[in-house]
This record gives structure tokens, C-alpha cells and sequence, in this order.
């Protein structure tokens, strides 16, 4: 990283921080939604970018990071803080207890099996009296806007630096060595089952805090929202769609992708669905490597990128 | 003691149209490696058509069968043909990726099409049963239950007796090999996904029958035939029917003797037991 | 590459803001909702899209609302939720902050009000709401939410008060309620009535949301021969009950539904299995309802079956009332100040189409339920708050004998 682009981040980030002051409240609003998002995705980006196991378990700790939070702050009667903390051991828990087994499956099997793991918790929760059933649970209001978008930064930053820390450190060239070819780095000495089941567990973490967040904002929860499937595919289209493996990739899809979303919702509400849908179909066929890729290759391509990718990837 | 024997037959007829609506993911996921995602909204399509083959054209479902199946086929072939073809050879994950948006894309042009509304097919002898003693047996059901059989052991001899059969496997299996022997892969990938649409056109047949039809149906039925496939085995049809019995006795167990709510934490419980344990299926070859 | 990311950043973000406003007329009156529009609860949902704007141009039509010396115009600001709770809260909160309208209506199902009404408390802006009808709801002692349907708790009230007077009388209940807000209060409201009855509950199973699989329970119902079954779910489960009630041949002596009977909808998917089933009602069109702006609920219920095509039930009738609240409520303020209109709406006590509109201290409208049945494709009102209004078809035959 040049001195230029330290310099360039930084500036965004300040700028980002500073939004809230003259920035309309709904600005703000969509501004959390997509910060959180991004958080979701740079999350995704450890297990699925960098270690190459998709996960779609990933809205559990979601879920946990929520329910954590909840519980906490309603049955309990505990701060935020310590509901947080408290959903990042449910989450880092479940990371150890059921990645071990299900992070010994490979490629779809392992995205099927965290689908499953998805839905049996979403079931399991749905009976527990303490976490409200299915009913969920109305956690008490708190009108500070620009106190969740600062959190929501905030940890989108760590994650951020926790990413890059990834691309420089011996742990994370572990986990690029798992994905590029995972018997070879266990024959290089790599301790394949520990390293995946921290990234899970790191991974988990930060989606479990963004659960949190999204939770105490919002001031409700139920199990379906909690640990909803289509939140889990949304993290992994954006980072897929931003860039899985790169540092900034998966914040550019979540933003890009927040944004045409909640255009979309506000201006075209009968097809906004309709077309997100055909965004990510589009996108799949015609820039699967991301929207970073593109960028980057397009000075040297242009639109001849496009079709290199259809013909590199149809039969 | 009647009971169970009632909640069992239950579950096994359950289990049967399980198998039918899980036969055309399997064969697709198996033979091809694509993880259909939209395979629930198919199903859906095809309870719909069958709703109109019924409603407008008075033409019984069970009888309408072939005819759904076969339109619903040319739909999965156009599919494969003209999308799915072209990222077959990018990682597989972007076949899960393109198929969910697919689900979404169907999902929303039924509502377009259909509205929100709920339909049922209902032919005269829907609700009819046969009385075995004190057991009942809903014909619509067993009716089903038959379909899944014959469905699934065709298919079976299909893959391993027919020329298209074998040229499919050998397409899966080794895509040049099966080239220099003349194979024309785009269009048996075609083939291959349409006849697992056509499966699911034959599903929605039934499940229109059974229970009841809206553009939203897609995914639960999605995640279940997940489940299904999953628990019974990629490598083999038969093993589809397998998975379905073991799900639908053990959901209906579940119901009986734990609670109602804990269905899906049965049912997917068990998906997350075997692939663990036996990722290959109960009727999996264990590589 | 960074700059080239930093300038698409850039050009997102300046559209984001470029599309994030719209302009109202100062004058007009703007009420704002998010309704589900699509997805799974779509079917109901349409029904309150469908009855505000039928209201508010009915209003409009008459001159609109009178705010001191002058005549304001209605308008109405609506969002399509998906069906989706945190999309709507999200969207009632740029209705609130961006938007900036005047009040909100409702969406609805009592889980969606759960959450949007704290949106409404926490911008201090009165939401009417006619979907939700969940004591959880009421339970918080918010200020900000009122709510047109009566209580869940009491949902089955009239119908146990009617199980006692049917003969031959019926002994054992099975109580069936799905797993969200609205059934589990009905449940919980239930369950005390039917033993001050006298009636033994012999089964008393939750069941999860959007279950299609009834076969279970209904062989657990026909093993242990209830008299009654009382299910609190949704519209397709319940079809979805009945229909496989009839292939597994389980026929109670009665069967009730808190939802699905009154609508059109339901009883032509059903066809003649419908037949027998009971339900319940806050509203029937009668020409005793008379209302400032559409005469009565007969005149309403033509009117608005001219309109849209389909016979309005009590979820339509229900969102007219809620623009009728607001629209009186703000004639009798004077005013469109959110607090002033506030403690003029916990006030109101005026006669509409839809009944008496008056809020309880918590918010929330208590209305009689009146018990209904479906006899031969027609839906007939059985029996209400002062007994038999018609004679009930009582006990359902067996399937195969209908």
C-alpha cells in the first residue's frame, strides 16, 4: 500500500465518520444498513474469500450476536456492552463446537451443511422461552442514530484492519494456502483444522457484533429475521460481487449493492426484488471475479473483459 | 397404538411426495454438480400450470401430469441452454449464487402473474380416502406415493440402461472424454437439467393436489428437497426415495411425540447428522 | 485502482442522495404506511392498500379534512414492504424522517405492528394501525399506537359463549394456534374462557408458522375425538387444514378459524369444503352502521365491490376505519400538530361503517366479535353479542356424508 492510498483511505474514513452531522436522517438510516452490511461481508470474506469455504452458516452468528444482545438487555437487564460481549461467546461457542465437524466437508457440502445449521437454529431458537419463542423479543428503544452509525463504523474499520492484517501475517497466508490447495498446505505443515476453525470463529465474531448492533437498532428480533437465510446470501453477493480475497472488495459490493437496493426500494418498489435479482444473475455471469476485478482489468480489456469471462466459464 | 400406526402411514406418504419433489434436484446436483437453488420455484411453476391445465381446460392433474412435465422440461432445457450453460465451468459457488437469483426472479414474475392469491387443485377425489380398519389412507396421497415410485425407479433404469442415460453419466463424469466420443455436451447439459425440471413440473403437479399453491411456496420446498437429497444420496434415484421416507416418517414422528414446532429441527437436524457422519447419503457409495 | 474505487464510491453516494427526496404540497395532509405488497402475506396485506386509498378518495371527494377555517386534502404515502419486518421498519422510518408526513397508517399482521409501532414512539408521530391485533402490541404502554382490531385474547369469546348454548353440547377442545404474536395471544386468551365453560381442552399444541403438514395432528384430533377444534393460524395454513382434514376424514362437531372464513378468497379456493366452518367477525356490512362519509356499511361494501372486484372483509373495513380515525380525529384538534391530534385520536368516540371507532386507554379498540359460519357458499352471521342471530349447522356431518 502506497503512502498515497494510506493517505486516500484515511481521508474516506474521516469523511464517512463525519457524515452524521450534516447528513439527512435517512441518510444516516442507510448509511447503518449499509455499514452493517459491509461488516456482514468483510465477515464472509475471511471464512469465504480467504479460506474458500462459502459459508452459509454465517446468519447464525448473526443471529447469536442478535439473540445475545436481546436477552441480555431484556431478560436480564444488562448494558448493551455486556450483551455484545455476550453474543460474541455464543457466537465464538458455536464456531468451535460445530465448525470442527462440518468445516471437515468440502466446497458445497460445507455450504449445505452451515444452510442446515442455519435453519436448526432458526428452529431450535424458535422453542426456547427465553428468547421469546417465535414470537422474538422488543428490546428497549434508544434514539441516538449517529451513536449506532459510529459503532457500525467503527467495527467496519476493524474488520477492515483485520482483513489486512490477514493479507500480511502468517495466518492468513495459512488460510490462502487452505483455499488454494488445502492438502498441500497440510503437508507444508499447516494446521489446516485450526487455522479454518479460528477464521470461523474471527469470521463469527464480527458478524455476531453486527447482529448486535442491527439488533439494538432496530429494537426487535424474531428468529426468522435473526437467522434469515437471504441475509447470508445477500453478504456473500456483495463481497462476491465487490471482490472475495481483496481488502476493500467486499465493502464496495455492500455499498454499491446498498445502494441500488434502497433506490430501488424507495423509487420502484413493485420490482425491486424483480431486480435484484437480475442484477445478481447478471453480475454471476458477466463479472464473477467481482466488481474490484473489474476495475482493475478493465483499463487493460475494456469491454472485451465481459466476454472473456462468458467464454472462460460456459461449456 | 392406532395412532401411530395412523401417524406412520402418514409419514410414509409424505415421504413419497417428498421423493418426487427432491428427484429433480438430486439428478441435477448429482449428475451435473448444479446446486439448484431455484429447483422449489420450478415446482412451483408447475402446481401453477397444472392449476390452469385444471381450471381452464378441466384436465385432471394426475392425467395432466406428462403434459406438465413435458412443457416445464422445454422451460428447464431453455434454461440450461441459455444461462446456466454459461457459467458451468466457473466455481461452483457461482451456480448457487445464479440459481438463488433465479428463485428471486421467478418468484417475483409469479406474483406478477398470479397475485398473491392462494389456489388449491381440486378435482372431485381430492379429499377422498380408503379405510384399512381403523386406518385412514388419503388417496390424493397414495396416489402421490405411486407417482414417487414409478418416477423414481424409472429414472433409475433411465441413468443406467438407456443410451441418453449413460451419455449423460459419461458427460458428468468426464466432459472431454465424453466429447471425443461425440457427445455434444451444451446439449445434453440441456437435457439433463430439463428433465430434472420436468421432474419438478410433475412435483408441482402433485403438491397443488395435496396442499396449496402461491409464488412463495419456492423456497421452503428448496430447503427441504435439500434435505432430502442430501439424506438419501446423491449417486442414486433410489436413494432419493429413501431420504424422502426417512424424512417425511420422522417429521410426522416428531410432530406425535415431541411438538408441533420442532419439525424443522428434525428434519434439518438429521441433514446436519448425516453430513457429518455419512456425508455421501444413506444410500451413498462412501468415496 | 483505489482511486478508481474512490470515484465510484463517490458517484453511488451522490445518487443516493440525489434520489432521496420528494417534494410534497405544503397544504395537503399526508398520511404515510408501509404495507406488504408482495411477498407471503401479499394476500392480506393488498386488502389495506386497497381500503386507504378507497377511503381517502371517498374523503377527499367530500372536501377533504377540515383543519380550523380550512379544507386540507389527504394524501396518502405508501410503501411496499415485501413482507419483510425490518424493510418496514426501515421504511416507516424514512416516511417519519425523510419524507416527513404528517401521520402513519398501519401495515399489516400483528408482528409487523410490533415492530413498527416502535418507530412511531420513538419519532413521536401517531400510527393508526387496523392489522395487528396482538395484546403484545397494546402491552408496552406506548402512546403513539392505536389499533382498530379488537384484542386477540378475545377473539374466541363469543364463539366459547355460543358452545354453551349448541346442542348436543360439545365437551372437549382442541386448541391449535401457530407460533407468532396474534396466535399466541388468542391462545392465552383462550384458554381461560374455555374452562370457565366447561370445556376440557384435550389437546393444546402449538404449531409452527407456516406449517402445510396438518396429518399429524389431525390423527391425534380423531384419536382422541374432540368435539371442537379451535385453530389460531393463517390463512394457508388453515386451508391447508381443511383439506387434509377431509382426506384423513376428520370431522369435529364444529370447527372454528380466527382467520380466513370472512374472506371471499378463501372460501372459492376451498370450494365446498368450506362449507360447515366457522369464523369470526368485528364487522359485517349491515345498514345499521351508518358513517359521515359513505352513508353505512352496505353502501361502503357495494361501492367497494364495484371498485376493486371482491367483497370487503374486516381487514378492509378495518383500514378505512383507521383513515377515518385520523381524519376526524384531526377535524376535532384543529390541527395537524402530531401530539394535539394524539390525545384527540385517545379521545374519539364517533360511529362509522366499522362500528364505534373509541380506543381503550391502551390504544387499542375493544369490538365484539360476531361468530360465523359458511353454509352452502354464503357466509352467515351466527350468533353475537346478544345471542343467536341464525340458526347454526351443527354438528358438521362426516365428509363422506355431506
Amino acid at each position: 500500500m502506497t503512502a498515497f492510498r494510506v493517505v486516500l483511505v484515511v481521508v474516506l474514513a474521516v469523511v464517512l465518520a463525519v457524515l452524521p452531522l450534516f447528513g439527512s436522517d435517512v441518510l444516516i438510516q442507510f448509511g447503518i444498513n449499509a455499514l452493517l452490511l459491509a461488516v456482514l461481508a468483510q465477515g464472509w470474506n475471511i471464512i469465504g474469500g480467504y479460506t474458500g469455504y462459502p459459508s452459509f452458516g454465517n446468519s447464525v452468528f448473526y443471529g447469536l450476536g442478535s439473540y445475545g444482545v436481546a436477552i441480555a438487555m431484556v431478560q436480564w437487564n444488562l448494558p448493551f456492552a455486556v450483551g455484545m460481549i455476550f453474543g460474541v461467546v455464543l457466537a465464538v461457542g458455536f464456531a468451535f463446537l460445530l465448525g470442527i465437524p462440518v468445516l471437515r466437508l468440502k466446497g458445497h457440502y460445507f455450504a449445505i451443511a452451515t444452510l442446515a445449521l442455519a435453519q436448526v437454529m432458526s428452529a431450535i431458537v424458535s422453542n426456547i422461552s427465553l428468547a421469546g419463542q417465535n414470537i422474538g423479543l422488543v428490546l428497549p428503544p434508544l434514539n441516538n442514530d449517529r451513536l449506532f452509525y459510529e459503532l457500525s463504523l467503527g467495527l467496519l474499520v476493524l474488520s477492515t484492519l483485520t482483513v489486512f492484517w490477514l493479507t500480511r501475517s502468517r495466518f492468513g497466508f495459512g488460510l490462502i494456502a487452505i483455499r488454494e490447495n488445502e492438502e498441500g498446505a497440510a503437508v507444508m505443515g499447516v494446521n489446516t483444522t485450526l487455522y479454518k476453525v479460528l477464521a470461523f470463529a474471527l469470521s463469527g465474531i464480527f458478524t455476531a457484533l453486527a447482529g448486535g448492533i442491527h439488533a439494538y437498532w432496530i429494537t426487535f428480533l424474531d428468529p426468522e429475521s435473526a437467522f434469515d437465510i437471504s441475509l447470508n446470501v445477500k453478504m456473500i453477493i456483495m463481497a462476491v460481487f465487490g471482490g472475495p480475497g481483496t481488502v476493500f472488495g467486499p465493502i464496495l459490493g455492500a455499498l454499491v449493492l446498498s445502494a441500488v437496493s434502497e433506490v430501488l426500494s424507495s423509487e420502484a418498489t413493485n420490482v425491486a426484488g424483480l431486480f435484484f435479482g437480475i442484477v445478481v444473475v447478471a453480475a454471476v455471469v458477466l463479472m464473477p471475479r467481482g466488481v474490484a476485478d473489474v476495475i482493475r482489468q478493465f483499463r487493460v480489456s475494456g469491454w472485451r473483459y465481459f466476454i472473456e469471462n462468458l467464454k472462460a466459464h460456459r461449456i | 397404538m392406532d395412532l401411530l400406526a395412523q401417524v406412520l402411514i402418514n409419514g410414509v406418504l409424505l415421504g413419497g411426495l417428498y421423493a418426487v419433489m427432491a428427484l429433480g434436484l438430486a439428478l441435477v446436483w448429482g449428475v451435473l454438480n448444479i446446486v439448484n437453488l431455484a429447483h422449489g420455484a420450478f415446482i412451483m411453476l408447475g402446481a401453477y400450470l397444472a392449476w390452469h391445465l385444471y381450471t381452464y381446460f378441466g384436465i385432471d392433474p394426475f392425467l395432466g401430469l406428462p403434459l406438465t412435465a413435458i412443457v416445464m422440461f422445454c422451460l428447464g432445457y431453455a434454461v440450461q441452454r441459455g444461462l446456466l450453460n454459461l457459467i458451468v465451468r466457473a466455481p461452483m459457488f457461482n451456480t448457487l449464487l445464479i440459481t438463488f437469483g433465479l428463485e428471486v426472479v421467478l418468484t417475483y414474475l409469479a406474483q406478477l402473474a398470479f397475485s398473491a392469491d392462494f389456489r388449491t387443485i381440486n378435482p372431485p377425489y381430492a379429499g377422498n380416502s380408503i379405510a384399512l380398519g381403523p386406518l385412514v389412507v388419503p388417496l390424493a396421497r397414495l396416489m402421490a406415493f405411486g407417482v414417487a415410485v414409478v418416477l423414481t425407479v424409472g429414472m433409475w433404469l433411465f441413468l443406467l440402461h438407456t443410451k441418453l442415460g449413460r451419455a449423460i453419466r459419461a458427460t458428468a463424469q468426464n466432459l472431454v472424454a465424453a466429447r471425443l466420443y461425440g457427445v455434444e455436451p451444451r446439449h445434453l447439459y440441456a437435457m439433463t437439467f430439463g428433465i430434472g425440471i420436468g421432474l419438478a413440473g410433475a412435483a408441482g403437479c402433485l403438491y397443488g393436489t395435496v396442499s396449496q399453491i402461491n409464488p412463495y411456496i419456492g423456497a421452503t420446498l428448496t430447503a427441504k428437497c435439500f434435505a432430502i437429497s442430501i439424506i438419501g444420496g446423491l449417486d442414486n434415484p433410489l436413494g432419493v426415495l429413501v431420504g424422502g421416507l426417512v424424512l417425511g416418517i420422522i417429521e410426522s414422528l416428531t410432530v406425535l411425540y415431541i411438538g408441533a414446532t420442532f419439525g424443522d429441527v428434525a428434519s434439518f437436524g438429521v441433514l446436519v447428522l448425516v453430513l457429518i457422519v455419512r456425508p455421501s447419503g444413506l444410500l451413498g457409495k462412501t468415496a | 485502482m483505489v482511486l478508481n474505487t474512490f470515484r465510484t464510491f463517490c458517484a453511488v453516494f451522490a445518487a443516493v442522495i440525489a434520489f432521496s427526496g420528494t417534494p410534497t404540497f405544503a397544504q395537503d395532509i399526508v398520511l404515510g404506511a408501509s404495507v406488504q405488497l408482495t411477498g407471503p402475506v401479499a394476500n392480506t396485506g393488498r386488502y389495506y392498500k386497497d381500503a386507504y386509498e378507497f377511503a381517502i378518495d371517498k374523503i377527499n371527494a367530500a372536501g377533504g379534512v377540515k383543519v380550523g377555517n380550512t379544507k386540507r386534502k389527504l394524501v396518502l404515502k405508501l410503501y411496499d414492504n415485501q413482507s419483510d419486518v425490518n424493510l418496514s421498519v426501515r421504511q416507516y422510518t424514512q416516511l417519519v424522517s425523510q419524507d416527513k408526513v404528517n401521520f402513519l397508517l398501519g401495515p399489516f399482521a400483528s408482528n409487523f405492528a410490533l415492530a413498527d409501532s416502535a418507530v412511531s414512539e420513538k419519532y413521536r408521530v401517531p400510527m393508526v394501525q387496523g392489522g395487528g391485533a396482538s395484546d403484545q402490541i397494546f402491552s408496552r404502554k406506548f402512546k403513539y399506537i392505536f389499533g382498530t382490531l379488537a384484542p386477540a385474547s378475545h377473539y374466541f369469546a363469543s364463539t366459547v359463549n355460543m358452545l354453551k348454548e349448541l346442542s348436543p353440547a360439545p365437551k372437549t377442545v382442541a386448541l391449535l394456534y401457530a407460533d407468532d404474536a396474534f396466535d399466541v395471544s388468542v391462545a392465552e386468551g383462550t384458554r381461560p374462557l374455555l374452562q370457565k365453560a366447561g370445556l376440557k381442552i384435550v389437546i393444546d399444541e402449538r404449531y409452527s408458522t407456516n406449517a402445510s403438514d396438518f396429518n399429524s395432528l389431525l390423527s391425534q384430533i380423531k384419536s382422541v375425538n374432540a368435539d371442537v377444534v379451535l385453530v389460531a393460524g393463517h390463512e394457508t395454513e388453515i386451508l391447508n387444514f381443511v383439506r387434509q382434514a377431509k382426506s384423513l376424514a376428520v370431522a369435529p362437531k364444529m370447527y372454528s378459524f380466527t382467520v380466513g372464513v370472512p374472506s371471499e378468497d378463501f372460501r372459492k379456493a376451498l370450494g365446498k369444503d368450506a362449507d360447515y366452518a366457522f369464523g369470526m367477525t368485528a364487522w359485517l356490512p349491515s345498514a345499521s352502521l351508518k358513517d359521515r362519509w359513505f352513508g353505512d356499511a352496505v353502501q361502503f361494501a357495494t361501492a367497494y365491490k364495484t371498485k376493486y372486484g371482491y367483497d370487503p372483509d374486516y381487514h378492509a373495513a378495518s383500514g378505512v376505519a383507521d383513515v377515518e380515525a385520523l381524519a376526524q380525529a384531526i377535524e376535532n384538534a384543529g390541527s395537524v400538530d402530531p401530539q394535539k391530534v394524539r390525545d384527540a385520536i385517545a379521545k374519539l368516540n364517533f360511529p362509522s361503517l366499522y362500528g364505534t371507532i373509541a380506543f381503550a386507554d391502551n390504544g387499542q379498540i375493544d369490538l365484539p366479535q360476531t361468530v360465523i359460519q359458511v353454509q352452502a357458499d354464503k357466509l352467515v352471521a351466527i350468533y353475537g353479542g346478544e345471542g343467536f342471530i341464525e340458526k347454526p349447522k351443527y354438528p358438521m356431518p362426516a365428509w363422506n356424508a355431506r
